[in-house]
């Protein structure tokens, strides 16, 4: 299979990405023409800003996986934050104060997961997952009284608008996401940190003799993953009235690190941008969209969800193969 | 005599590149063939073939006579072909004798049954490794070793040595090449790559040159010398200009400023109380055996390593005292430190050759403006390429597509671009061809006459002899004896070094 794809001559230069671009496209043109509501212009904005939140917080996974961590404590630090938040408005708190407390709260956290990764040096799986334990457990029994759902108090202010509500016909949802992409991309491709963050994903050894401050970077990308949490947080509950904590035990961090790995970043670190998570979650959009409409039960869903992400990998590894060759080059 | 492996006429493409083209070679039986080349010659390429690493794209491989083509490695072993490969293959996370026994175990697998019994197979091979030593213990040498020894288990017939002296030691070597000879009276073939000349010269019975990919000369060793091989190897005589012959001496740069010096330097069991000076303006040679402490010395002064708490010693950078934690501080003052192990350590391989020159410019915070510049950054790597002859498509391949040669250039790049006052190169032409060997030479005596503090750490005697003006012997951790450019010889040195 691997001789036919490659005797296929334009084909040798496609790689996840574009695949799962490729995918995406033909996926949207079976959807369009098997389903008969699929191509209004009302579900495909639907599409997009049902995979929003799902985009911000990949965003929040790329920063740290291009830096060869992953952080498993995203969505337990968005919903405490962001429930924590709510629950001080609703107190009586001032809007901007309430959320500056959420803010800090997320960016606090993930500064102790930095520092636990960076200098005390636990790898990230188990401080992230660690840390998930704790800011879920903590928020739990200290921070939010009450049922697991704190709803959105009516005085919110302006802050409703990030989540519902459309500027120029878009729903602000995707603006936001589009929004953190920007600057993603422009920290992680104008900046030095941003340009940091690849070279010690690449090779730590390497950026630390470079003379590379390389423990601060770490920290700084953990924190950046926070801050994204808290703007996603913001967004979900806006969108949806409230914030229910208990999302921090659905799999919906498996779905961020789905969308990360699908558009084809290296979990090796080093390798990917803001597009390859694009791509990823617009995947993962048509694909919820699609069988929705065509009512398929969730259990298949994610039976046809992870069957893609294994074909986009199986294809990526034929088409660019990590063998002696590629990891031996210099010396043929 | 049929030959035991043979290759007919055989071209190798990568991605349509060639790498061999419309190559012929063959092995008898029981002999020591050289296969010498520059890096990206196709030597490695040639014998992967045999190795079952890589297919044939046009041409054949017969073994005993009968056409084969290997998938795997497992079946050229299974045929009796075995290779040792430049980047060592062993499982770090087991054991000398589990590595040995590899795919070999019995089912009830008897710790120490392998154990006596590797330790008695390694001793009749003369190998001074514990079988009961994890390999990731090991330093580079003997984990070359068990690779040997491996090879030489499997009982193959055909063994390819890739590079097989870089790591070893005088006393190492010498053991080495009385096995090789073993082998061979026990009708083993051997292929036998190798930079160093002298010992393809000493040990093999004809000699296979490629340039470009294409065969150029096999004949019997008696008809070479050192010369004659250089010659077909590059299509030049440069043996002369590269090691400077006995007799034409140049004169000693003189001292400089004095830019750093050591006092009572320790670490671990690896630096032992060490004491010398730097002096900017020449270049200062250090000369040991492997595992003498250069390196780390080396590391402890650029910050990669700390040294000891309590008795740690002094390091004074222009009479201040400094002491490291990390190399950013280094970075800083002007040490940079040109490592050994360039893959490893070196460069980022997932970047461009621009972006990798560009990022250590960065991490010394030398560039202009707050942000990054791309326009920056490629007139940085135009600079740097061009001066230092880096030969590549363009500045946006990446380092790794590279020859050996070319890497090493981006990687001093990489250092020359954070202006160090003091830059130290540990075996700046490991692995480096004859050709780019001189151009290196060439850079870093024209850093030292340009000023700066230059230190080439190298376990080549005639590079050391060569290059500087003043030679340091370390031997077992500390720095032993001083030799001046005019009364140093190949002798005195080595006395120096082992006793």
């Amino acid at each position: 299979m691997g001789n036919l794809i490659k005797s296929l001559g334009a084909v040798r230069y496609l790689n996840q990405e574009k695949i799962v671009f490729l995918l995406t496209v033909m996926l949207f043109a079976v959807f369009s023409l098997i389903l008969p509501n699929f191509l209004a212009a009302n579900n495909i904005l639907s599409l997009i800003r049902s995979v929003a939140v799902l985009g911000i917080l990949g965003l929040g996974m790329l920063i740290v996986v291009l830096g060869r961590g992953i952080d498993l404590s995203l969505v337990a630090n968005m919903a405490i934050s962001v429930a924590w938040s709510l629950q001080l408005v609703s107190g009586g708190m001032s809007v901007a104060s309430a959320m500056t407390v959420g803010l800090l709260f997320a960016l606090g956290m993930s500064l102790i997961t930095g520092l636990l990764i960076a200098y005390a040096e636990i790898p990230s799986l188990f401080a992230t997952l660690a840390m998930a334990t704790f800011v879920y457990g903590f928020g739990r029994a200290h921070l939010i009284t009450g049922t697991d759902v704190v709803y959105l108090p009516s005085d919110i202010g302006w802050i409703i608008h990030l989540g519902q509500g459309t500027l120029l016909g878009i729903p602000t949802p995707i603006l936001v996401a589009g929004a953190v992409a920007l600057i993603a991309y422009l920290f992680l491709r104008f900046t030095k940190p941003g340009r940091f963050i690849y070279a010690i994903g690449d090779n730590f050894v390497t950026a630390r003799t470079g003379g590379m401050p390389v423990r601060p970077m770490l920290v700084v990308q953990y924190v950046i993953a926070g801050g994204i949490a808290f703007i996603a947080g913001i967004v979900t509950a806006t969108s949806a009235q409230a914030m229910n904590t208990r999302v921090v035990n659905s799999n919906m961090i498996y779905d961020v690190i789905l969308v990360v790995v699908l558009g084809g970043v290296g979990l090796s670190g080093g390798r990917g941008n803001v597009r390859n998570v694009i791509v990823g979650t617009l995947l993962i959009g048509v694909l919820m969209n699609g069988m929705t409409i065509m009512d398929l039960q969730y259990t298949v869903q994610n039976v046809v969800k992870s069957l893609i992400l294994l074909v986009a990998i199986v294809a990526d590894s034929i088409l660019n193969p990590r063998d002696e060759q590629t990891g031996q080059q210099g010396d043929i | 005599m049929q030959p035991i492996v043979e290759l007919k006429n055989v071209t190798k493409e990568f991605y349509g590149v060639p790498a061999l083209r419309d190559v012929s070679f063959d092995l008898a039986p029981g002999e020591v063939h050289a296969l010498l080349g520059e890096n990206g010659a196709g030597k490695s390429t040639l014998t992967k073939i045999m190795a079952g690493v890589h297919e044939v794209t046009t041409g054949e491989l017969l073994v005993d006579g009968k056409v084969e083509s290997f998938k795997t490695p497992a079946e050229a072993l299974q045929k009796g072909i075995a290779m040792v490969f430049q980047e060592t293959s062993l499982v770090p996370s087991l054991t000398v004798a589990q590595n040995l026994y590899l795919g070999n175990e019995k089912f009830l697998n008897r710790l120490r049954g392998i154990y006596i019994s590797a330790q008695q197979f390694l001793q009749s091979l003369n190998f001074g490794v514990d079988p009961t030593m994890f390999v990731s213990q090991l330093g580079a040498a003997q984990k070359q070793m068990v690779e040997i020894a491996r090879a030489v288990h499997h009982k193959a017939k055909v063994i390819i040595f890739d590079e097989p002296t870089a790591t070893l030691t005088p006393e190492e070597k010498h053991h080495f090449f009385s096995l090789i000879r073993r082998l061979k009276s026990d009708g083993v073939s051997i292929i036998f790559i190798s930079h160093a000349l002298e010992e393809a010269l000493a040990i093999s019975d004809r000699i296979t040159i490629l340039r470009d990919g294409q065969h150029v000369i096999t004949d019997d060793v008696k008809k070479f010398d050192r010369d004659k091989i250089i010659n077909a190897m590059v299509g030049r005589t440069l043996s002369g200009e590269l090691y400077g012959k006995a007799g034409d001496k140049r004169a000693p740069r003189p001292y400089g400023q004095k830019i750093l010096s050591v006092q009572n330097l320790s670490m671990g069991k690896m630096v032992r109380n060490t004491s010398f000076s730097i002096y900017s303006g020449q270049i200062t040679g250090i000369f040991g055996l492997i595992g003498s402490g250069r390196t780390e010395t080396a590391k402890i002064i650029s910050g990669v390593v700390k040294r000891d708490f309590f008795h740690g010693g002094e390091v004074k950078l222009e009479g201040r005292s400094v002491r490291y934690r990390v190399p950013r501080k280094a970075v800083k003052d002007g040490i940079v430190y040109v490592t050994e192990d360039r893959k490893l350590e070196g460069f980022f391989e997932t970047k461009s050759i621009a972006e990798n020159i560009y990022l250590n410019l960065l991490a010394a915070d030398l560039n202009k403006g707050l942000t990054v510049s791309y326009s920056e950054m490629m007139e940085l790597a135009r600079h740097w390429t061009e001066k230092l002859n880096v030969r590549a498509i363009n500045n946006s391949a990446r380092v790794v597509e590279l020859s050996g040669g070319n890497q090493q250039k981006v990687v001093i790049a990489r250092s020359l671009v954070q202006r160090p006052k003091l830059i130290i190169f540990d075996e700046p032409t490991r692995g480096v061809d004859v050709g780019a060997i001189a151009e290196l030479h060439h850079v870093i005596n024209q850093l030292a006459d340009s000023g700066l503090a230059v230190v080439v750490i190298s376990s080549y005697l005639p590079e050391v002899l060569n290059l500087a003006d003043r030679i340091l012997v370390s031997r077992q951790g500390r720095v032993v004896e001083e030799f001046s450019m005019e009364d140093a010889t190949e002798e005195k040195i080595m006395y120096a070094a082992v006793h």
